[in-house]
């Protein structure tokens, strides 16, 4: 037999892939905590925002100021009756909400939200993941985005969801385009696809000053990105029931809730990544300049919905590819021909 | 044949029909009050004015009083018109009093549609309400003068129609009454139609009093059955309760009207004491248990050990059911009838009402003369009466030749004749109305055989003779009730003699019940329910079932019946009702009325008409709720609802795999033997006017009739004749507590000579001692009945059972 | 007539651009502001407005001024009731007078539409603005007679409908109500 040598080295590998390993684990917590969390206040926000821009209270019986509604939200969610209706393509209805929740929960993981610290004399980058590729990842993630609502729309074999869900599909269709085409300035500024090296170019100057054409566009992309007001076409509540998601009940139901406003902080990510300078700024850590910035697009988002009214199909179409496509494509000459002279 | 212009619309009618009539048929509904199909016109109300554009007399004109003529053109939407029937009903409105929430004819008054309709709302006379008293007008029709507009009807109805004049008009003008002398109970047996009659509220239906409105009842065509005539009616149900019956128009039967034992006999539908739960030995339990039971017990002896009993009020499903139920497990049975007479009465004149000889009631109105034998219409049935009424008016002479004391609202020759010799009488007057010319084979050999002795001092007879002979339309009622059973077959030979002398006769039957056409036509020919008795007592017979049948109501014989049910194993019940033989059965199994499971039921004439379910069961609200609101409490199923139909019953007690669809006709009636029955329509697709069965062959027995020999003798012995009355007699409807008051004193009748050779004068008791039983009357001394009877009313509260068939003079004494 | 509400229709793209920009910017503007308005909501449980006598709330029985049942039970409101949520039966008592010997309003299927109210000749029924019946068990919805019953005459407190209808009751018999003649003398001759 041999013996067994008690004597175990901890060799530098393994230490910086334990370490790696907790910090991915803890980062991972952090960012989700962040992103449930927000999320579910958000609505709280949201619903309290719009009611004071209509003159009234909003929830305020749960809590103090309606602050545990959130909560009272979630068990009412979970204890709900989970419907799946008989007709309904049992396996892809069951999925469609979970593919909303995760794409959308998955674009954070290329935010950086703050500069790279040190444990134990580890340098520990404050991102999940730093691909370099980033931006093109949260295209594509967030093109499978729409499959959740699409497959939702049609899974229910309800004509309201099934119309939501083509709606959805064809508003991301056309406005994937100029989001992409919004980003490509950025990008030519920044000379790399990685969002940590797009966020420490801005360090001196945000690119919204550099780019304000790009930052409007990208905006309004995002506004039909994640289906809200005035581009909610999808589930338009006076002509679809609730559309693409009228068959969903209970968490089902939630799970698109979240996804939506996952959706909506990732975006405000986004934006402060490309435009406003991530986590960059004065007095207070990266992290929560970060959060300041999504919470702000945030309230912008919820202030344009309280604000304007749906567009109309064709307004929207016609935007989109007549409007959106050639003022971003315009955009890349222009910024083009600025870089070169 | 006027042809007119109603509304721009032309129309063609015949000769004499009224332009509001004409516009009918058109589907054009002038209003009216006073007129009615049944009682014709008398230009009272004036709201059916119209204007005539082209006529013979232009202008408004009461479209009821005016004869359709050529070349006429009548508008009813002119606006002369139109406002001449606005004011009329204002002013028919000046003095009614604002009472309609209260008035149980709101929601189908006639003056209320007519106020709607015509626009008038508020009163603008500003004087005072003309008031009325009121009477009690007994327990049927309730009294309310204010409301009447003075159109008529009531006393045209009653007078005119039906031939009472109890009640009437009195007093002149703005005062004119419409009521009785003093308060009293109405005596006609049709009073009941006040109610319907009346376009107001003057009278409503009192035995229904405040229970609901007309939009809340459930309204079912039905079928009444307190007769075997069949009339048609409308039931109502509301509450699960069977709360009142309406006529139904219907041309070939009842015409417009009800009389008051069928208007008011449905009260043993909802009656709070109805068994409503399976019992086996006293001990309520489920159906099938109960079932179950019965079922085990019968396997256990031989099929020729259980014989079964039904009756004619039950409904040609049940009927056929029975019957299948015990051919097919070689039960005994089953019995349908009480005796072997009252059988072969019944199965004769189903034999004998061949096509063509065969008249329904609605053309008895239309014949010129009639003979009654043996028979008493306005107690066995009272449509009857009504519709020789008719025929009357229009100038009919009608004979009755009838033991009994026979009294009907018009006039009439009565030839009051001994049970035996009413053969013999209706012999020789058919005799001697036709000569033998133009007879040949059977009917003149049938002809040869009749008497031809004229009776002694019968000029009676002589005049009504005179009048047969010059009738072109005759028609004979033959009773199957009292009368030997040759005597049926008698008078359709009579009739068939009658066609043979070119005349165009008819031949009308009563029978004893509502069904007794279909048990004629079902009951196997040896079992009759005395003869099951009689099995039983000898101990043949171990298991009795009696389906929808009350033995004590219905046998005569009350010793034998008692013998046979203590020695009996086994008593299984089936009914709706509680009867006494319902609370000694071992096994009750209830089953539903007609009103629950509907039924087709056969008239005296062999018209087959399908009354429909009028509601789903269950014990009323009323009875639920202890006259309280209903129960607070939820759940599925009625209580109450246990009872099936009694067919159905049959099938599982039978252990037939085919029970459960009542109205899946082939499975009840494609076994029957009768072919006449596998002709019926199905239940969703019966006409509205019935259909007729008839004979499939020529009866065998045609100018066969032989007379049976009569005895004038002198006898020691009355013959006792147990008649029906109008009220009381009649099974189902003697379970009415609104006609407990209309039933007779029970009278024994007697002819003036017997009982002054009893020594017994008017008012008198006696007391008749038959067997070891002693039963007391009242007499009333008739000298319009024969001698040598004693009649006797045969009500259900009276022990008729023990008086047989005969009695012996010194047996009665003065009590 | 035709109305243009728009009072400046703008021209050219740069027009449009500048009009459209401007109406946006005002309606952002305007909901702005409205965030910092206080919220003219009156938080119920807390804030009772008193309502209108004839809100259509809760029904209720009424009584006349004599303090009888109004209420004849002539199925007019059971009749009209869209849902038919009123059911009762009506009985007679001794001295003639129709009432509802039960009557029950099944308030889990009312809809408060007043047509009872309205069909009402004796001004009976009538909604009442009281509207806190929510309950958790749903047979407590169901309203029986005594529950609906008030001792008062409601909108209408001095009707009596007894005292105009014709027949005879403990309020009047024949000739005694308003507007009556006494009854005529069927057996007099004098015109």
């Amino acid at each position: 037999m041999e013996p067994v040598s008690l004597d175990v080295t901890v060799d530098m590998d393994l230490q910086i892939w334990i370490i790696g390993t907790i910090a991915l684990v803890l980062k991972l917590g952090a960012v989700l905590l962040f992103l449930l969390l927000m999320a579910a206040y958000l609505v709280l926000v949201e619903r309290k925002l719009l009611g004071r821009i209509q003159v009234r209270y909003g929830p305020n019986r749960a809590g103090k100021y309606g602050l545990l509604q959130p909560f009272a939200d979630t068990i009412k969610m979970m204890t709900k009756e989970d419907i799946v209706p008989d007709a309904a393509d049992r396996v892809i209805f069951l999925l469609a909400p979970a593919v909303v929740a995760i794409t959308a929960l998955l674009m954070f993981a290329v935010i950086p939200f703050g500069p790279d610290i040190t444990v134990y004399g580890h340098r520990v980058p404050l991102v999940v993941t730093d691909i370099n590729v980033g931006l093109l990842f949260v295209f594509a993630l967030s093109s499978l985005g729409v499959y959740g609502a699409a497959l939702g729309g049609w899974s229910s074999n309800s004509k309201y969801s099934l119309l939501g869900g083509i709606r959805g599909a064809a508003q991301m269709v056309s406005y994937e385009l100029a989001l992409g085409l919004s980003l490509i300035p950025v990008v030519m500024e920044a000379g790399s696809f990685s969002l940590v090296d797009i966020v420490n170019a801005q360090t001196q100057l945000p690119y919204i000053l550099l780019e304000p054409v790009a930052f409007a566009i990208f905006f309004i992309s995002a506004l039909a990105e994640i289906k809200r007001i005035p581009f909610d076409l999808p589930e338009a509540e006076n002509e679809l029931g609730a559309g693409f998601h009228t068959e969903y009940s209970g968490m089902r139901f939630g799970l698109f809730f979240l996804g939506e406003y996952v959706h909506m902080q990732v975006l405000g990510g986004l934006i402060a990544v490309f435009f406003l300078g991530g986590w960059h700024g004065p007095l207070l850590p990266g992290p929560v300049w970060l959060a300041v910035k999504i919470v702000l697009v945030c309230l912008v988002m919820i202030w344009i919905r309280g604000t304007l009214p749906r567009l109309r199909y064709d307004q929207l179409m016609n935007f989109g590819w007549k409007v959106l496509i050639p003022a971003a494509l315009l955009n890349v000459v222009v910024t083009g021909a600025r870089l070169l002279w | 044949m006027p042809k007119l212009t109603i509304d721009d619309r032309e129309i063609e009618v015949a000769g004499g029909t009224k332009v509001i009539e004409a516009a009918a048929r058109l589907g054009i509904m002038i209003p009216r009050f006073c007129y009615h199909p049944a009682l014709g016109s008398v230009g009272a109300c004036r709201v059916c004015a119209v204007k005539v554009l082209e006529g013979p007399v232009k202008g408004v004109q009461m479209s009821c009083m005016l004869d359709a003529a050529d070349g006429m053109q009548v508008s009813t939407t002119d606006r002369e018109a139109v406002e001449f029937r606005r004011y009329v009903i204002e002013w028919l409105m000046m003095n009614h009093p604002h009472d309609c929430p209260v008035c149980d004819e709101g929601g189908h008054c006639l003056l209320q549609d007519m106020t709607v309709s015509g626009g008038h709302g508020i009163r603008r006379f500003p004087g005072k309400k003309r008031t009325y008293p009121d009477q009690d007008l007994g327990p049927l029709v309730q009294h309310e003068m204010n409301r009447c507009i003075h159109c008529y009807r009531c006393t045209r109805f009653y007078q005119q129609f039906c031939g009472y004049r109890d009640l009437g008009a009195l007093s002149i003008g703005n005062r004119t009454y419409f009521g009785r002398v003093a308060s009293g109970r109405l005596e006609s047996p049709f009073s009941g139609n006040l109610s319907d009659i009346c376009p107001t509220g003057v009278f409503t239906d009192k035995p229904s009093r405040y229970f609901g409105r007309r939009w809340d009842y459930q309204r079912t065509p039905t079928i009444c059955i307190n007769c075997s005539l069949g009339c048609h009616a409308v039931t109502s149900v509301r509450y699960r309760q069977v709360a009142r019956q309406e006529a139904r128009m219907s041309a070939a039967v009842n015409g417009w009207f009800l009389c008051d034992r069928g208007r008011y006999g449905f009260f043993y539908a909802s009656l709070p004491g109805r068994p409503r739960q399976a019992a086996v030995k006293g001990e309520t339990t489920t159906m099938d248990e109960a079932i179950a039971h019965a079922r085990s017990r019968l396997e256990t002896l031989p099929p020729d050990a259980i014989a079964v009993n039904g009756s004619a009020r039950s409904s040609l499903e049940v009927l056929a059911m029975t019957e299948r139920a015990a051919r097919l497990k070689g039960w005994r049975g089953p019995a349908f009838f009480a005796d072997a007479g009252a059988a072969h009465n019944v199965k004769t004149a189903i034999a004998r009402l061949e096509e063509g000889l065969a008249v329904s009631l609605g053309e008895i109105g239309q014949a010129d003369f009639i003979l009654v034998v043996g028979a008493d219409p306005i107690n066995e049935a009272p449509m009857l009466a009504l519709a020789l009424r008719q025929a009357v008016q229009k100038g009919a002479g009608i004979l009755v030749l009838d033991p009994r004391p026979v009294c009907l609202p018009f006039g009439f020759m009565h030839v009051p004749t001994a049970p035996e010799a009413l053969g013999a009488v209706l012999g020789r007057l058919v005799k001697k109305s036709i000569g033998p010319a133009g007879l040949d084979g059977p009917a003149a050999r049938f002809y040869a055989s009749l008497p031809d002795e004229p009776a002694t001092g019968q000029e009676v007879l002589a005049r009504a003779a005179g009048l047969l002979a010059a009738s072109r339309r005759p028609v004979i009622v033959c009773g199957t009730g009292i009368v030997a059973s040759a005597l049926v077959g008698l008078a359709a030979d009579a009739a068939l003699l009658l066609t043979a002398a070119q005349k165009k006769a008819g031949l009308f039957y009563i029978l004893p019940e509502a069904n007794s056409f279909a048990s004629g036509l079902l009951a196997p020919p040896e079992s009759t329910t005395d003869r099951i008795l009689k099995a039983v007592v000898d101990g043949d017979v171990k298991a009795l079932v009696f389906v929808e049948n009350d033995p004590f109501a219905t046998s005569p014989d009350r010793e034998l019946l008692e013998r046979a049910l203590a020695k009996v194993e086994l008593l299984v019940v089936l009914d709706y009702l509680d009867t006494p033989v319902s609370r000694r059965a071992h096994v009750f199994l209830p089953t539903q009325t007609l009103y629950e499971s509907g039924g087709i039921f056969i008239n005296q004439e062999g018209r087959a008409q399908y009354s429909a379910a009028a509601f789903a069961g269950g014990a009323p609200i009323l009875e639920t709720g202890g006259s309280d609101h209903p129960p607070r409490v939820y759940g599925t199923g009625l209580p109450g609802a246990d009872p099936q139909p009694a067919g159905q019953i049959m099938a599982q007690l039978a252990g037939e795999p085919m029970a459960s669809e009542i109205g899946a006709r082939p499975e009840y009636f494609g076994g029957s033997t009768v072919s006449e029955l596998a002709e019926l329509p199905d239940v969703e697709a019966f006409p509205e006017e019935g259909q007729r069965l008839s004979p499939k062959n020529l009866p065998a027995d045609r100018f066969k009739s032989v007379l049976p020999p009569s005895s004038a003798a002198e006898s020691d012995e009355l013959e006792i004749i147990l008649t029906e009355r109008t009220f009381g007699s009649e099974d189902l409807s003697s379970y009415s507590a609104c006609l407990e008051t209309r039933e007779d004193e029970p009278l024994a009748g007697l002819h003036r000579r017997d009982a002054e050779s009893l020594g017994i004068r008017e008012g008198d008791g006696i007391a008749i001692r038959t067997g070891n039983t002693t039963l007391e009357f009242a007499v009333r001394v008739y000298d319009n009945m024969a001698s040598g009877v004693m009649v006797v009313p045969r009500l259900q509260r009276l022990p008729w059972q023990g008086l047989g068939k005969r009695v012996r003079r010194q047996d009665i004494r003065k009590a | 007539m035709r109305v243009d509400l728009i009072d400046k229709v703008p021209s050219g793209a740069i027009g449009t651009l500048w009009e459209g920009t401007k109406a946006i910017a005002a309606g952002f503007a305007t909901t702005l502001k409205h965030v910092f308005r206080p919220p003219i909501t009156e938080e119920y449980p807390e804030f009772r407005r008193v309502l209108p006598a004839r809100t259509r709330a809760r029904i209720v029985l009424t009584r006349d001024p004599d303090g009888g049942e109004r209420c004849v039970a002539c199925y007019l409101c059971s009749g009209v009731c869209p849902v038919s949520c009123i059911s009762m039966q009506s009985a007679e008592r001794t001295d003639g007078r129709r009432f509802a010997a039960w009557f029950r309003i099944n308030f889990a299927r009312c809809i408060y539409c007043g047509l009872c109210e309205e069909a009402c000749p004796t001004s009976a029924i009538q909604l009442s603005p009281m509207f806190e019946t929510c309950e958790r068990d749903i047979l407590t919805l169901v309203y029986e007679k005594e529950d609906l019953l008030v001792d008062h005459g409601g909108k209408d407190p001095d009707y009596n409908f007894y005292r105009h209808a014709g027949v005879v009751t403990a309020i009047g018999g024949k000739g005694g109500h308003i507007d009556e003649d006494p009854p005529v003398n069927v057996r007099s001759n004098m015109p």
